[in-house]
């Protein structure tokens, strides 16, 4: 009787509340429904940072739901984006991974069950702005030092087939340093093998360098975004570098890539109403004064964006002519 | 001065009410963590995350350090009782433990592993406390030519953990090393030997390969056998202390051991880049090959759990340096204590060591106290978690093995590694049958992956002659002297070679 009564309230609040016009999802979707959170990797390190709380803040929004995070770690995130692209289009599976995979997705490479250009997405958290990190022990001083050093120059990188491993492939296109990838360095390991002297650069994502660069092991070289002139104001970008046509093309891509971090999304067929309710969670999320004092606590940076933004930067990513495909491969193979 | 710093530090500790409370709260969180399947610390550390927002630095980051540090003491109580390893560290305890729990010896066995915890986070934690101006050039001399050599010292104890026959040992660690390079080549990125599976691609989940090596094979042959794990054994008094002191005695007698294994392991565990697992798969490879009778190890040697759970403990602190001086984390579990630091506004970097000395010694000693906190709790525990071993086997074995496949579930979340551990299984249960040793299939899917990934990096940096350094060629040096004091001791009848 009493929950009749609740409903019945509910109900009734709901029709004032949303107007006789509106039959469509609101807040109140999520009522006792519990959604999963997935994130791409295992615990610890970003994405699990920026996911756990992502999905702590967009609970908030959502009342009377209950957001679990999942790790579903694998294949350099490809397991995980199965994972949510393959979840039945209800807005109670959704989650979080790598947006390199674009890459993965632009040459077709194996294991890839999912469209990017078809999921659901909720929004963007923050950028991926991609840097040259050269260690202070190298004796390189700027970018341009680099570019007159004779012979091979080493650069740490992740495994094979990773997106940090691309764009160390794809800078070596674009410029014209010899360098030479040493892959399998994993999370930090990078940091500390160019503490030991054994390799000189790394390419990575700015923010995941703060501590480093703080402690004066290591400089920022280059930056591969103009989105980079508002946190990295003294840093050259690669624009002024990267002349020849071909060249232009990879670092396009590499720019929208860094447009485009910590995205939000669901498997693709969400109902529009669903999907609306969650991309107001998110950006409300992301926006929450409480999360931002969290953010900077974590140093983990925020700069969001809607899902509209990010559904039109995918589909431009992922609309490349065979010709750049072929110069992505060429890049990736060329060592 | 540092020792009054250091000795400041420790008073500070003890004599704040609030933060040995937190401790104490840590360290029951912890044993619990240690206890439950595939929880362990890191996720246990992501779960605890939120609730230190607030918190002041200290007090936030002793709490997660307590919790942290004692995962794997309290992680030997499954390992002995049940066969269940929790994770990759505390598989070694299994072989001694194991069988000592079968001959009704639980007790004992429990003893003598908290009492090496505490011996083993105790000297790892002095190790560090008394090295710390050394750690940065040790940490900046270790390079992967270096990994790689230590990662094949750690696979020539596959001969000393053979066991009785060397054919059959270095048949089954040859065969362990195989299943380690299933996955990706990480010089090519090719998958390899994956069958097109996905959940492959990062290799053979240790923790399933575990499993499915030492729990599996123990529940089906006690399921065959239809006895109680501790039958045939003395009808036991209830609650009995004196096998648990008999174990902490154990410690004290091995006391050398204790020694030469904390400083080896703490000594590995500052090196970021090996790894706890093989830290502690080394400390019993070491106990084995130091003793006079290397055959008896697995049959229920109170050393091998003492080595292995020094081993386990003493290499916490090691992890620890490199995130706190470098603000580079030295392991993934340390990766997010980085994060923790940060929020919680402790500022990692080499400023700790000149700016903040009373913080670095507050978060040594504990590591070492709330070991303490825990091992107390657990002797007091102990006689009565020993009983866990006269449970019948018709309950037994369907709860391990629960414990057993959930332990392969939850790590990775991958369904995939159910069948995994069903096939894995059943071979480990025919080794087991036939009395093939299952030690060194561990150590070879363990260290198989670290040295190739080490040497691959090793020839990319400084080429073929990659071993032509100083601490390369002490390393090359002491894999020698293994592999010929082993053929010493075979000669000399210490060892009987293979029956065929």
């Amino acid at each position: 009787m009493n929950r009749f009564l609740t409903m019945v309230a509910g109900a009734a609040m709901a029709l004032v509340v949303a107007g006789p016009a509106s039959a469509a999802a609101d807040a109140n979707y999520y009522k006792g429904k519990t959604i999963t959170y997935i994130v791409a990797t295992g615990p610890g390190g970003g994405y699990d940072t920026y996911g756990r709380l992502i999905a702590r803040f967009m609970q908030k929004q959502l009342p009377g739901s209950r957001i679990l995070v999942r790790n579903v770690p694998g294949a350099g995130h490809i397991i995980g984006a199965n994972t949510i692209y393959a979840a039945r289009p209800d807005g109670l599976t959704i989650g979080m991974f790598n947006t390199g995979l674009i890459y993965n997705q632009l040459m077709s490479l194996p294991g890839v069950k999912f469209d990017l250009t078809k999921m659901s997405w909720i929004g963007k958290a923050s950028n991926e702005i991609r840097v040259v990190v050269v260690s202070t022990k190298s004796g390189y001083k700027t970018i341009d030092d680099m570019l007159k050093a004779k012979g091979p120059v080493r650069f740490a990188a992740a495994g094979v087939g990773s997106a940090a491993y691309l764009d160390t492939r794809i800078l070596d296109f674009m410029l014209p340093i010899d360098i030479q990838t040493v892959s399998g360095f994993d999370g930090a390991e990078g940091e500390l093998s160019m503490m030991r002297g054994e390799v000189v650069a790394q390419v990575g994502i700015a923010s995941s360098f703060e501590q480093f660069v703080r402690n004066k092991n290591g400089f920022y070289a280059l930056a591969m975004s103009p989105a980079a002139h508002a946190i990295l104001p003294n840093v050259p970008q690669a624009d002024a570098y990267v002349h020849d046509e071909k060249s232009r093309k990879l670092l396009t891509l590499l720019e929208a890539l860094s447009d485009l971090g910590r995205l939000t999304s669901g498997p693709p067929g969400i109902p529009a109403d669903v999907l609306a309710v969650l991309r107001e969670a998110h950006l409300k999320a992301v926006q929450d004064p409480a999360l931002l004092v969290e953010a900077k606590k974590l140093a983990i940076p925020i700069d969001f964006g809607t899902a509209d933004f990010v559904t039109r930067r995918i589909k431009e990513a992922l609309n490349q002519t065979p010709e750049t495909i072929a110069l992505l491969k060429q890049a990736a193979a060329a060592q | 001065m540092d020792a009054a710093v250091a000795f400041s530090a420790l008073v500070g500790l003890v004599t704040t009410p609030y933060i040995v409370f937190l401790m104490l709260v840590g360290v029951l969180v912890g044993i619990f963590m240690g206890i439950a399947p595939g929880v362990g610390g890191k996720l246990g550390l992501v779960l605890l995350i939120p609730f230190v927002y607030g918190m002041d630095p200290l007090a936030g980051a002793v709490f997660l350090l307590s919790m942290h540090a004692v995962v794997h003491t309290a992680g030997a109580v499954t390992s002995i009782l049940l066969g269940v390893p929790g994770e990759g560290a505390t598989a070694a305890t299994v072989l001694d433990g194991y069988a000592m729990t079968k001959r009704g010896e639980a007790g004992r066995a429990l003893g003598a592993s908290f009492g090496a915890s505490l011996a083993g986070s105790t000297s790892g934690a002095i190790v560090l406390g008394a090295s710390l101006g050394l750690l940065e050039p040790i940490i900046l001399n270790f390079h992967p030519s270096e990994f790689f050599l230590l990662s094949l010292l750690g696979i020539t104890f596959i001969a000393t953990l053979s066991g009785k026959s060397v054919v059959k040992g270095l048949s089954v660690g040859f065969f362990g090393l195989m299943v380690s390079f299933i996955g990706q080549d990480p010089s090519t990125g090719i998958a390899r030997f994956t069958g097109g599976h996905l959940f492959l691609l990062d290799g053979v989940d240790i923790i399933t390969a575990i499993l499915a090596m030492f729990a599996i094979p123990e529940m089906i042959s006690l399921g065959v056998e239809r006895q109680a794990l501790a039958s045939g054994v003395a009808q036991r008094q209830r609650i009995d202390y004196r096998q648990v002191i008999q174990g902490l005695g154990d410690v004290v007698t091995h006391r050398w051991l204790v020694l030469r294994v904390s400083l080896l392991v703490a000594a590995i565990g500052i090196i970021p880049g090996l790894g706890g697992d093989a830290a502690s798969w080394m400390a019993y490879g070491h106990t084995v090959q130091s003793s006079k009778n290397p055959e008896t190890f697995g049959t229920g040697r109170v050393e091998g759990v003492i080595g292995a759970e020094t081993g386990t403990c003493a290499k916490e602190g090691g992890s620890l340096i490199p995130t706190l001086f470098f603000g580079v984390p030295g392991s993934s579990g340390m990766a997010i204590m980085l994060g923790a630091f940060l929020m919680l506004g402790l500022q990692p970097g080499p400023q700790m060591l000149t700016e903040h000395l009373d913080v670095v010694w507050a978060l040594i000693w504990s590591l070492a106290l709330a070991n303490l906190l825990c091992v107390g709790i657990l002797l007091v525990a102990a006689p009565w978690i020993t009983n866990i071993a006269y449970i019948k086997t018709s309950l037994m074995v369907p709860i391990v093995l629960v414990f057993a496949i959930l332990g392969s579930y939850i790590g990775q979340g991958h369904w995939e590694n159910l069948i995994l551990i069903f096939f894995m299984g059943g071979f480990g249960y025919f080794l087991k049958r036939h009395d093939w040793p299952r030690a060194p299939f561990v150590i070879g899917v363990i260290l198989g992956k670290i040295a190739e990934d080490a040497l691959l990096k090793a020839l990319a940096i400084d080429g073929y002659w990659f071993f032509m350094k100083p601490i390369s060629l002490i390393l090359i040096a002491m894999i020698i002297g293994s592999i010929g004091f082993w053929f010493y001791k075979m000669r000399t009848g210490k060892v009987e070679i293979a029956h065929g």
